[in-house]
């Protein structure tokens, strides 16, 4: 992965990373709303992104995940009046232990069978979550779920949550960071390159792809907890086949192989349905040609494609000078 | 459960088969010449249904029009998928490749939403409402149609790989690609006849069935979801066993949606990946791991 | 009785109707040179795969150093001191030439996820550890200074000593190169030549398939025949070369 930052990258990402820490003091109560949804979301990506950038492993059913933490912490501080701080570790530790037991044979399965067996997984989910409703209250959800508070300190506000939400996101981009530039993430981004060479060397390639899956399940896990715990309320909807399929589009607009991208790719989404959502089924036209054009023209990702094109118009132009 | 019941269930199971079957060659023969999993797939059957319902709803022309017409027409969008979409990423890898399926089945999936329906459509039976009673089930005429359209269609395919100058073009280029284009063949033109096959089959099963089944925007995703499971069972090449395939799971899902009605999509999705599942492990430890 | 490290015995593997390697049985002796030969499609990149556990065999036993490696997995046997290089080089793109030779520690350092993502002292020290010995590896072959280029970049001959820089990075006892003298020109080949006598001098035993019977001649201090998936013939290069078996089933071949 090149990780050559120019210096206008830097400056770009500077200036992002104001952006982000101040908004919530701008006043406007739509945009740091949509902005809590944005890291939620990225936190999702960035799991997919580790897993389909570095291993190469496409999952349609990320939802699952998502939801599986979201409902567990929901059950558990609704249902049963746990604390939502014990709620999350658990669920968390439970996806994991579900994503485990479930790749175990799924990823055993290579590319487009184990595209369809994750779409088929993440099918799955939807309808358990959906009938089991005795525990998950069905179609109609479970609604009381308790907000987040450390002693007296309450996240009841938006612009508390905000930072809350945030700092996760920015917790998980550094640890997802840190493993990359790893012996780890060199292991990943080897078995993506090449599973036979991989194998050469020693690596472990199947315990590699379910640790990843694991840990991305993880991600989702965390950020279904926080997404019920703001709204409230948990029911099946938001755990459908089309939300596992923007998340790929979100991590195919930032780059797969781009852990930063993840945000950038979930942003950029998520702004254009706001603003395309109201014409029809437009946003959907677009996403499906979105998706088809990108990866035809830069399959490694909208961000890493326009900077590719960058270069090449920056050499051209050296080149005509020189 | 009596042997009504059961008669029933066996020949729903027929019905949803025959449809699955059609759906499976289709990813038969895409995978087999292009070497590419379409996701679209099962777009072309829910494509099907719609076409033929704006066909006889605005320019209310008879059943069989309408089927001619949404037939072409599909093969059409096959046609311009492969030559849009599929063709300028050839050399891209498979995670791109199930990117661009992906995306173009939601576009069009997006597209019909918008310029024909959001809800689902009546498609009226082609020869009415009647029925009658088979070893105590109840068959009605359309899913004779189903059957049968279905299975002169599997028969026509067959025909077509066995018999024909063009089959044989399209198997020698599944075998091998590069030697058939030594022999003359062009796999481009191969690629874009087999995306049209598909479509055309997806089609076909998409109108036959749309009479009994709800015909919607979004009924692409798990019918595909099926096929491609039927399709797997027969690892894409053996007909016999994908058309076998196809049908054994439309017939276990009618029996599992005896015991758990609403679970019956769950059930039916989960034992097929257990099949793919098991079918992988087997081929690895019967040739050593690969 | 010799020291074996390597010793095969009445190894198949059929692929369906296909029997790629049939009932070979050999012994390789410790830090030497051993060639593998034979024309196309012998086996011998099969014979690699089945060693190294990419293949599992249809029947037959494979021993290293007295062990059986009879259901010991692949990652295993990296450890155990088994490394290979590949036909078509395969280096891993989107890494450095360093970062490639780095992959070849895997085996040889421990830190995982969990030290990685919360940069325990253990991944410090490891990773300190791995760039030294990568760097140490890639001066072996003489790439020291292209340590922070793109691996895929660099040119053939090149590629190929950082896939043995790579595969030496998991200090393996046996090395098995698959015909790493091909696409070389003749300085490339004398440079390799001179490699693998170096490395030979690390007490690594190596067994290579090649095609070039200039080289076999020049490195190999014995040459087991393969054809059609079976042995043919062992002996010294003199020895084969005179071998009436050999001379029939490289006729029509210009190798010899």
């Amino acid at each position: 992965m090149p990780k050559r930052l120019f210096r206008w990258q830097y400056a770009l990402v500077a200036l992002v990373f104001a952006g982000l820490v101040l908004l919530p003091f701008s006043g406007d109560a739509y945009y740091t709303a949509i902005f809590i949804i944005i890291a939620i979301h990225s936190m999702l990506v960035i799991g997919l992104c580790l897993l389909m950038g570095y291993t190469g492993q496409v999952s349609l059913g990320h939802a699952a995940f998502y939801g599986m933490g979201a409902f567990i912490s929901a059950i558990l501080t609704v249902t049963y009046n746990w604390s939502p701080w014990l709620a999350m570790p658990l669920a968390a530790l439970s996806t994991g232990v579900i994503a485990y037991l479930i790749g175990l044979p799924l990823l055993r399965l290579r590319g487009n069978y184990l595209a369809m067996g994750t779409l088929g997984m993440g099918i799955i989910f939807f309808i358990l979550f959906n009938e089991l409703d005795q525990y998950t209250g069905g179609p109609s959800g479970l609604p009381g779920v308790p907000g987040l508070s450390v002693g007296g300190f309450s996240f009841d506000t938006d612009f508390r949550y905000y930072y809350l939400v945030w700092s996760v996101c920015a917790v998980m981009l550094l640890v997802s960071w840190n493993i990359i530039r790893s012996r780890t993430g060199r292991a990943l981004r080897a078995i993506h390159g090449s599973e036979a060479a991989s194998e050469a060397v020693g690596i472990d390639v199947p315990q590699f792809k379910i640790k990843v899956f694991v840990l991305s399940a993880i991600f989702a896990s965390i950020a279904g907890s926080l997404y019920v715990h703001y709204l409230s309320y948990v029911s099946p909807n938001p755990f459908e086949f089309m939300f596992s399929i923007r998340l790929v589009v979100m991590a195919v607009i930032g780059g797969l192989a781009n852990i930063w991208g993840a945000v950038f790719g979930t942003g950029a989404v998520t702004m254009m349905d706001q603003h395309l959502g109201t014409f029809g089924e437009l946003d959907v036209i677009l996403f499906g040609l979105i998706l088809v054009l990108v990866m035809i023209f830069m399959p490694r990702g909208l961000v890493p494609g326009i900077v590719g094109l960058w270069e090449k118009w920056k050499n051209r132009r050296t080149k005509a000078k020189a | 459960m009596s042997s009504d019941q059961l008669a029933q269930y066996l020949f729903t199971g027929l019905t949803q088969g025959s449809l699955y079957a059609l759906i499976a060659l289709g990813f038969a023969i895409t995978y087999t010449v292009t070497g590419i999993i379409n996701f679209a797939q099962g777009e072309f059957v829910m494509l099907g249904g719609m076409l033929s319902y704006l066909v006889l709803d605005d320019l209310h022309l008879p059943i069989a029009v309408a089927f001619l017409i949404a037939v072409i027409a599909v093969s059409l969008v096959g046609i311009l998928l492969e030559r849009l979409a599929i063709r300028p990423a050839k050399d891209a890898p498979p995670v791109s490749l199930i990117i661009i399926t992906i995306g173009a089945a939601i576009f069009i999936r997006g597209m019909v939403q918008q310029f024909i329906s959001k809800d689902a459509v009546p498609i009226p039976p082609f020869t009415g409402n009647g029925t009658f009673s088979v070893l105590g089930a109840v068959v009605t005429y359309q899913s004779l149609w189903v059957i049968g359209i279905a299975l002169v269609s599997v028969v026509g395919f067959y025909l077509l790989l066995s018999r024909t100058m063009i089959g044989k073009a399209l198997r020698a280029c599944s075998i091998n690609k590069r030697a058939a284009s030594l022999m003359g063949i062009d796999a481009r033109n191969m690629s874009t006849l087999s995306f049209l096959i598909s479509a055309a089959l997806g089609a076909i099963g998409g109108i036959v069935i749309a009479p009994l089944a709800f015909t919607q925007a979004t009924i692409g995703v798990a019918l595909g979801l099926k096929g491609f499971v039927a399709a797997a069972i027969g690892g894409f090449v053996n007909l016999p066993l994908i058309v076998a395939g196809a049908l054994g799971l439309g017939i276990v899902e009618q029996l599992g949606g005896a015991t758990l009605s609403a679970y019956k999509d769950a059930i039916a999705i989960g034992a097929l990946l257990l099949v793919l599942i098991i079918r992988a492990r087997w081929l690895q430890t019967a040739a050593g791991s690969e | 009785m010799k020291d074996y490290i390597l010793s095969l015995r009445n190894l198949r593997r059929a692929f369906g109707g296909i029997v790629a390697v049939a009932d070979v049985s050999l012994d390789i002796e410790a830090n030497k040179i051993v060639a593998i030969i034979g024309p196309n499609g012998a086996g011998k990149t099969t014979l690699f795969n089945l060693i190294t556990g990419y293949y599992l065999p249809t029947r037959g036993e494979i021993w290293f150093q007295n062990k059986l490696l009879n259901g010991v997995s692949a990652p295993k046997r990296v450890e155990m001191g088994i490394a290979r290089t590949f036909q078509h080089i395969l280096l891993f793109p989107h890494m450095t030439v360093l970062e490639n030779v780095m992959t070849g520690r895997h085996s040889r350092s421990r830190a995982g996820f969990i030290e990685a993502a919360l940069r325990l002292p253990r991944f410090h020290r490891e990773e300190e550890s791995i760039t030294l010995e990568a760097t140490r590896y890639l001066n072996l072959v003489g790439l020291g200074q292209y340590a922070g280029q793109e691996a895929i970049s660099m040119p053939y001959g090149q590629q190929k000593l950082i896939a043995i820089a790579r595969a030496l990075a998991s200090e393996p006892k046996l090395l098995l190169l698959d015909e790493p003298g091909a696409g070389l020109n003749t300085m490339e080949k004398r440079d390799l030549t001179d490699l693998l006598q170096r490395i030979k001098e690390m007490s690594i035993t190596i067994v290579l398939v090649e095609h070039d019977m200039d080289m076999v001649m020049r490195v190999a201090e014995w040459v087991i025949v393969l054809d059609v998936g079976r042995k043919l013939a062992e002996g010294t290069g003199a020895q084969i070369q005179r071998d009436e078996k050999v001379i029939a089933a490289y006729l029509g071949e210009d190798d010899l």
